[in-house]
């Protein structure tokens, strides 16, 4: 448990995710209230890392859900091993008889079947998908909805009520209750509008790019490697090709990609060539990269060739 | 708080009960010391969505004060004489100013009461646009006598000086006294902000009991500002019927057999098909609208295209034609720009004035320059009256765009009775068409575009 928001920060950083204070704020009142916490954004800036810091600065296992559409109960919640079962069956088919051979009539059979019914659908044969992994752990856990908006209005639905509970009745075993409700992250990239419903019971907080300061921590402490200054100047790069109207703006871990290609590469400055060459790693459309080319070549009127500041783009 | 979450909704934002009180019970984990915290707290707690951050950014600092110094006592740091001598000089001051004088002299500053009395004077009953607060502002400041306050001050520090007032003493209560100046008028100021939120969260709870009748009421017959609070409720409006097309989408049962969802669901039963599932495969409808523009038609026009507006994820693509003699390609002006200044721009290029409708023209025209764009899956929406002035309504043309596209809608304000009488030449359109609605107010607008999109 978090004691205080400055001790969420704290803990983020141990585990190598810098947190502005909105996010820290936010993290340490879902966790009072007990409330589910919606991460929306571009894609790339950080949400799904939050929720694995925070897993490991409480220490707790993180349960992960990956969304996309078509995702049904089955797969989300529990199935049971069907092909087991029929094995199980197959093999004590000849025990099966001897159980059944002293039954006199069919109803006696029927009755003595019932009693080892329990057998086959049991625990045993239960595959427990992630939510009921969550709910029914014997220790805390943070349970990581990723991408819900790819999810479809059912699973939305579906999902509402199982937050809500925090328990799953399977018909043939009962009802299985959560001794400790984990603690939940909804990852969204806003592709579109989550249901009202949803929306309302979870936490909100929107997290967008870093700023000039914030995405330099994040690469100082991710690539310490790189030199400082060009690690400005790579970051200051960066958010240069953010504000040109780009079809995808590179992420933020795009830009850590990067700086470990300058590390890779030993490149002592950012110079034309360097860009260049490893501009692919940024930008992950060929019209992004053709444009991003021809504005760099069209300013570079006077290139000394040296390293310039991409400040001049 | 409570006031503010009410201001919140005032202006657009959807806060519901239990957000709100979740907001309570986060408050009182975080507490309210750290104003940065409780900011984030309630932002976090009370909006859920990133497009109603600037609303909430512009309302916080209204309910919950900017860092307003608050008035110091400038009597606090004189002696028992000199504080004679103040009580002395203010009592031969004319006493217009005396409430003024005396809020500015002992720290203390006007109680709640007395602002809303203030206010009241001031005429705040009515205010309701944020922009006016400076000015009410203002005004209270006259009614306290603000203008005369210098003049009396200097009058006030001149017989202070001569009773024998210290020199330093008499400048520092100046300086104080001045502050105080500066932060009463900050505090007139965001009182009357908040009045003016309160008056208009007040307006909107009386709003939304009228709405519900004005859906009922035909366009024609509303005015300017019964058709503002339509406005508002379209956002809502549109968020239902998105609903209605999802709900409808999973309930469809059309469609082909799809074999691996059916095996992968009849494992249970050994492979035995014994529930089928079919492939559920939506196709969203591709547009192409004419809006009749012309002054009857305009507020019709104008909602049709709020609806749809925030409707976009439900149509795949969407062509818009605006006419009244002649035809205007307008999907441009629809994507590029706000509602708001798409709809003025629609309307400036086909300004009102006397012309008269001619959708025959409209249809040529149409059918020359654009047929490509109506094809098997393109649904054709006309929103009319059909009223052609005696003039050719090219039916041919019209058949001729009914033949290619999967279906032909028509929507009209007119009754079912008015149709042929005069210049209409509805009678002649309808067999052309695949549907046809009556679109008199907002309540059958909505229905018809759930009925279109549900097809």
């Amino acid at each position: 448990m978090f004691e205080s928001v400055g001790n969420v920060k704290d803990c983020l950083a141990e585990q190598q995710y810098i947190a502005s204070d909105e996010i820290a704020t936010v993290v340490y009142l879902a966790q009072k209230l007990g409330k589910p916490l919606l991460l929306e954004g571009p894609a790339g800036v950080g949400k799904t890392e939050l929720a694995k810091a925070v897993s490991g600065a409480l220490n707790q296992p993180l349960v992960r859900l990956q969304c996309y559409e078509g995702l049904d109960e089955s797969k989300a919640l529990y199935e049971w091993e069907y092909a087991k079962q029929m094995l199980y069956t197959q093999l004590l088919r000849d025990k099966l008889s001897d159980l059944l051979a002293e039954a006199e009539t069919l109803a006696e059979a029927a009755d003595r079947l019932a009693a080892e019914e329990d057998v086959f659908f049991s625990e045993r044969f239960l595959l427990a998908r992630p939510l009921l992994k969550a709910i029914s752990a014997n220790e805390p856990t943070v349970l990581l909805i990723d991408e819900i908006d790819r999810a479809d209005a059912e699973f939305e639905a579906f999902l509402l009520e199982v937050l809500s509970d925090f328990q799953v009745s399977i018909p043939e075993i009962g009802t299985i209750r959560a001794t400790y409700h984990p603690t939940v992250f909804l990852t969204s990239n806003n592709t579109r509008e989550l249901s009202e419903a949803l929306k309302r019971r979870c936490l909100y907080i929107y997290i967008d790019y870093p700023t000039v300061d914030q995405e330099l921590e994040i690469v100082q402490l991710k690539v310490p490697e790189l030199s400082p200054k060009l690690a400005q100047q790579a970051v200051e790069a960066v958010h240069s090709l953010r504000n040109m109207d780009l079809k995808k703006n590179p992420s933020v871990s795009e830009t850590l990609d990067w700086a470990r290609a300058l590390v890779t590469l030993n490149a002592s400055s950012l110079d034309r060539e360097v860009v260049e060459n490893t501009l692919t790693v940024l930008l992950k459309y060929e019209a992004d990269v053709a444009r991003a080319r021809r504005i760099l070549r069209g300013d570079r009127g006077t290139d000394t060739g040296g390293s310039r500041s991409p400040r001049n783009w | 708080m409570a006031r503010f979450v009410a201001g919140l909704r005032a202006s657009g934002v959807r806060v519901s009960i239990a957000e709100s009180e979740d907001a309570w019970r986060a408050v009182e984990h975080i507490g309210v010391t750290d104003r940065r915290l409780f900011y984030l707290t309630l932002r976090s707690t009370l909006v859920k969505e990133a497009e109603d951050f600037p609303i909430f950014d512009e309302l916080f600092p209204l309910y919950f004060g900017t860092d307003v110094p608050p008035l110091l006592n400038p009597q606090a740091e004189l002696n028992e004489e000199e504080q004679e001598m103040l009580r002395n000089a203010l009592q031969q001051l004319a006493d217009e100013l005396s409430e003024l004088l005396s809020w500015l002299l002992s720290g203390q500053g006007p109680t709640e009461e007395e602002l809303q009395d203030l206010a009241e004077q001031a005429g705040m009953q009515n205010a309701d646009a944020p922009y006016q607060a400076q000015w009410y502002a203002r005004r209270m400041q006259r009614l306290l006598g603000w203008e005369q306050l210098e003049k009396v001050l200097e009058m006030l520090w001149e017989m202070l000086a001569q009773m024998g007032m210290d020199p330093e003493t008499l400048a520092r209560l100046q300086q104080q006294v001045a502050q105080n100046q500066e932060a009463l008028g900050e505090q007139l100021e965001q009182f009357a902000g908040q009045q003016i939120q309160d008056n208009r969260a007040e307006q909107w709870r009386h709003r939304r009991e009228t709405a519900h009748d004005l859906m009922q009421r035909s366009f024609s017959s509303l005015n300017e500002h019964e058709l503002d609070v339509l406005r508002d409720q379209v956002r809502r409006l549109a968020a239902r019927l998105r609903s209605r097309a999802a709900l409808r989408q999973k309930r469809g049962k059309r469609g082909k057999l799809d074999t691996k969802a059916t095996i992968r669901a009849n494992l249970k039963y050994g492979g035995v098909p014994l529930e089928l599932r079919l492939r559920r495969k939506r196709r969203k409808p591709k547009l192409v609208m004419f809006l009749d523009v012309s002054t009857s038609m305009r507020p019709v026009a104008e909602f049709f295209l709020r609806l749809l507006y925030q409707l976009q994820d439900q149509v795949q693509k969407s062509r818009s034609f605006a006419y009244i003699d002649h035809l205007e390609d307008v999907t441009a002006d629809l994507k590029t720009q706000t509602m708001e200044g798409a709809v003025q721009t629609v309307l400036t290029k086909l300004p009102p004035g006397y012309y008269s409708t001619d959708f025959g023209n409209s249809l040529r025209q149409f059918t020359s320059e654009h047929l490509s764009t109506v094809d098997q899956r393109t649904t054709v929406i006309v929103l009319g009256d059909a009223r052609n002035n005696y003039r050719d309504p090219a039916l041919d043309a019209f058949a001729e765009i009914s033949k290619r596209a999967r279906r032909v809608i028509w929507m009209t304000p007119e009754y079912s009775a008015q149709w042929g009488t005069g210049d209409s030449d509805m009678l002649e359109y309808v067999p052309l068409c695949t549907e046809v609605f009556q679109v008199r107010n907002l309540n059958q607008l909505a229905n018809a575009i759930d009925n279109m999109l549900a097809s």
